[in-house]
């Protein structure tokens, strides 16, 4: 067994702050949709409380991506085909025969190919679309000002919801998949200390 | 004209916080956020303090003039009017040139809307078919008898109705003053209009108190500050003319249609202007919240402030059916009062509904009203549950002078030509023996003569039809804690769910795009759930 160190302290933070920022944002604005009849904050509250998640992740996310480029820890998100189709295989059937997990963890490398896939999506396409539309959807009267034609909102309407429930999706997607490390609670401890002890078989050293 | 207290307010976290967020988000957008940073009005004072002040600096005394000691003899409107005249030489003439004496409006391309020309409404019709007399009742004049009414007599503006303090000042038949009146009293006792002078006649619009506009009637003289927050004397104690300014005797009102978008601005410092607007004193982002401000772009203040109307315990006619009018019972007209204690049914009038505290009908309007005339050919609806829109509004989402604004939606019945398509002014107001629908009973003579003295054609058919007019509703503004919650609207079977052409949140979401999004959320949840199990049934954590 040995002592890793996976997340670093920034990394975890901004983790947690944004799993506490999307999941605030997910409940003011279901209720804002009057999708569940929830009335936990009401209306209003709700709308200014979503609007205020939204900036103040908005501001960690700017954070996070300079975190991203200085310290090269974009390179974890890069999609790689190797091991990919193990991957796959692993979760499909190897799970549940007890195979071993066929992707070695790395500092550097300490992103399965799937979850590579999975996270550059999440960052890259999920984030942005929310953002964006999300951006839209608050400055719409002043867009409306400037000509923008009332189908518009809808259309940005939509593309918010749908977004909201792909964001969900894989909320469900990734609190389950936690717990498919050494112990269902593996992956969790080392998000939350940075630190994960593994077997020496599934660290990949610098030298290997 | 003195004015209310202004402080800025501090600036605010939230607004700086906003104006981050555009920054960040929308850096390539023109931000108008800037508009939510300048100062709000905080707290707009009483106006008691503001008219006694007014009050003391008069530098008349008008029990003080000789010609205003009379004796008057009783009635003679006109010859206190005359002693009027002796010092404010130009008044008559200003009065005539107004609304108020001409009953039509001449400016603004508007030659054929007022009482005295051929426009039609849901009430008693119009005053063309020799109902003159009864309805001149309100005229700023005396003796408007019928057509034969001398508009340029200056001795025949009654100056009373208007500037009355006392409260004793009582008009009758063609406008002339009940004898019993104590003209010379009066007379010293002039001053500025109070809500009672406007109210006696703007109260009673559709012939009695509350009938017609729904947002006025005689409750406001001593309403409470739930009821009107600007009128109430616990509330800002204001009276008509503090926002309806006048500029030699030119009352300012709407004239037929109400400027949806008006914002108010001096030309020059001084300048009497109009407040008929709520920018006029609130500014048009008076919240703390910058989202509640910019629902001004789309939304009327009057559309989340009025949350009702007719309010305090006066009904507001809300169906008034000509139809159902001059049964008798023994050969008498009779009426009808319902559990409410509103008159369901009188023979003067026909079937009648009532209702307090209306929950207003939301309308795009841009400020653009149409309104039918008796020249008008109109087109009978088909459908017997159809109606002819009297009054249409004009706007859309997409018309940048609209806003949704919240009306008293009106319907009844009224007879029209059945041949030559037009509507009819019957003549309903006279003695029996007189041919007068309130005398006689009758609709075919009433028709006959009404036509007749209003010089229209008629064919000798009538029938009913089913007509519609749309009130804005503007006044009984109900104090800040009573406006509507965001749910009021945001919502899907809200106050809005029938005004159209805009996505609404709250409102507007296809249950389709629901019924998907957790459907995939399910399937998720399903297929980890069955993940999960298969892991433990193989032994593995």
């Amino acid at each position: 067994m040995r002592r890793v160190i996976l997340y670093e302290k920034f990394e975890r933070f901004w983790h947690w702050m944004q799993a506490l920022l999307i999941i605030t944002l997910m409940i003011t604005g279901f209720e804002v949709r009057g999708l569940i009849h929830l009335h936990l904050l009401g209306f209003a509250t709700a709308v200014t409380v979503h609007n205020y998640s939204a900036l103040a992740l908005v501001v960690l996310i700017v954070f996070a991506i300079f975190w991203h480029f200085t310290t090269g820890e974009w390179r974890q998100y890069v999609p790689t085909r190797k091991f990919l189709r193990d991957m796959v295989g692993f979760y499909l059937t190897g799970i549940f025969k007890g195979a071993p997990h066929p992707v070695k963890k790395h500092r550097m490398a300490k992103l399965n190919p799937l979850q590579r896939l999975a996270y550059l999506g999440f960052k890259v396409l999920i984030i942005p679309v929310q953002v964006t539309t999300g951006a839209l959807y608050f400055f719409y009267p002043n867009l409306s000002r400037m000509g923008w034609p009332p189908s518009s909102l809808w259309v940005i309407a939509v593309l918010h919801v749908i977004g909201a429930f792909a964001l969900v999706a894989f909320l469900v997607g990734h609190l389950y998949l936690t717990t498919t490390g050494h112990t269902p609670l593996t992956n969790l401890k080392a998000m939350l200390t940075g630190y994960e002890d593994m077997p020496d078989d599934e660290y990949m050293d610098e030298e290997n | 004209m003195p004015h209310p207290p202004r402080n800025p307010s501090p600036p605010r976290l939230r607004r700086s916080l906003q104006a981050l967020l555009g920054l960040l988000a929308l850096s390539c957008f023109s931000v108008q956020a800037q508009q939510a940073s300048s100062p709000a009005p905080v707290g707009h004072g009483s106006y008691i303090g503001v008219h006694a002040q007014q009050d003391s600096m008069q530098t008349a005394d008008h029990s003080k003039f000789k010609i205003l000691q009379g004796p008057f003899k009783d009635g003679d409107g006109p010859a206190v009017t005359k002693a009027c005249l002796t010092c404010h030489t130009e008044a008559a003439k200003q009065v005539m040139a107004t609304q108020h004496w001409q009953w039509r409006v001449p400016q603004k391309g508007l030659e054929s809307y007022g009482k005295a020309t051929d426009l039609v409404n849901n009430f008693c019709i119009s005053i063309r078919g020799g109902n003159t007399a009864t309805c001149a009742r309100c005229h700023a004049g005396y003796g408007f008898q019928d057509k034969t009414f001398d508009f340029s007599n200056p001795d025949n503006v009654d100056c009373l109705v208007c500037h009355d303090t006392t409260g004793d000042y009582e008009k009758e038949a063609a406008g002339w003053p009940n004898p019993a009146v104590p003209l010379a009293d009066i007379a010293q006792k002039v001053g500025r209009p109070t809500l009672k002078n406007c109210g006696a006649c703007h109260f009673f619009g559709g012939g009695a108190d509350a009938t017609k506009h729904g947002d006025l009637d005689d409750t406001i003289l001593n309403a409470p500050r739930t009821e009107d927050v600007h009128m109430s004397k616990q509330g800002a104690g204001m009276t008509c003319v503090d926002c309806h300014v006048s500029s030699a005797h030119q009352v300012g009102g709407p004239d037929y249609v109400i400027p949806a978008n008006k914002r108010e601005q001096p030309k020059y410092p001084g300048e009497s202007i109009s407040r008929m607007s709520c920018t006029a004193c609130h500014t048009d982002h008076p919240h703390k919240s910058y989202i509640l401000n910019r629902h001004y772009q789309k939304v009327a203040c009057q559309t989340c402030h009025i949350p009702e109307f007719a309010r305090d315990k006066r009904g507001t006619n809300l169906w008034w059916d000509w139809s159902t009018a001059g049964k008798l019972k023994n050969g008498r007209p009779y009426t009808v009062e319902g559990k409410d204690g509103f008159e369901t049914y009188n023979s003067m009038h026909g079937d009648m509904i009532w209702a307090r505290d209306v929950v207003p009908t939301y309308v795009w309007y841009d400020g653009n009203m149409k309104f039918t005339r008796l020249t008008d050919t109109i087109t009978p609806p088909k459908d017997p549950n159809g109606s002819i829109m009297l009054n249409p509004v004009e706007g859309s989402y997409t018309d940048p002078n609209a806003k949704i604004w919240p009306f008293k939606f009106h319907e009844g019945k009224q007879p029209y030509d059945t041949v030559l398509n037009k509507l009819i002014a019957p003549y309903t107001a006279g003695p029996a023996g007189s041919g007068a629908f309130w005398g006689d009973w009758k609709w075919d003579p009433a028709i006959k003569q009404g036509m007749e003295t209003a010089g229209l054609p008629y064919s000798g058919h009538y029938g009913f039809v089913r007509t519609t007019m749309i009130w804005p509703i503007t006044h009984m503004v109900a104090p800040k804690e009573q406006a509507l919650s965001c749910t009021a609207c945001h919502t899907q079977k809200g106050r809005l769910a029938k005004v159209p052409g805009f996505y609404l949140l709250g409102r507007d979401r296809g249950t389709g795009l629901d019924f998907i999004g957790i459907g995939v959320i399910l399937l998720t949840l399903v297929g980890v759930a069955v993940h999960g199990i298969l892991r433990f049934i193989h032994g593995r954590h």
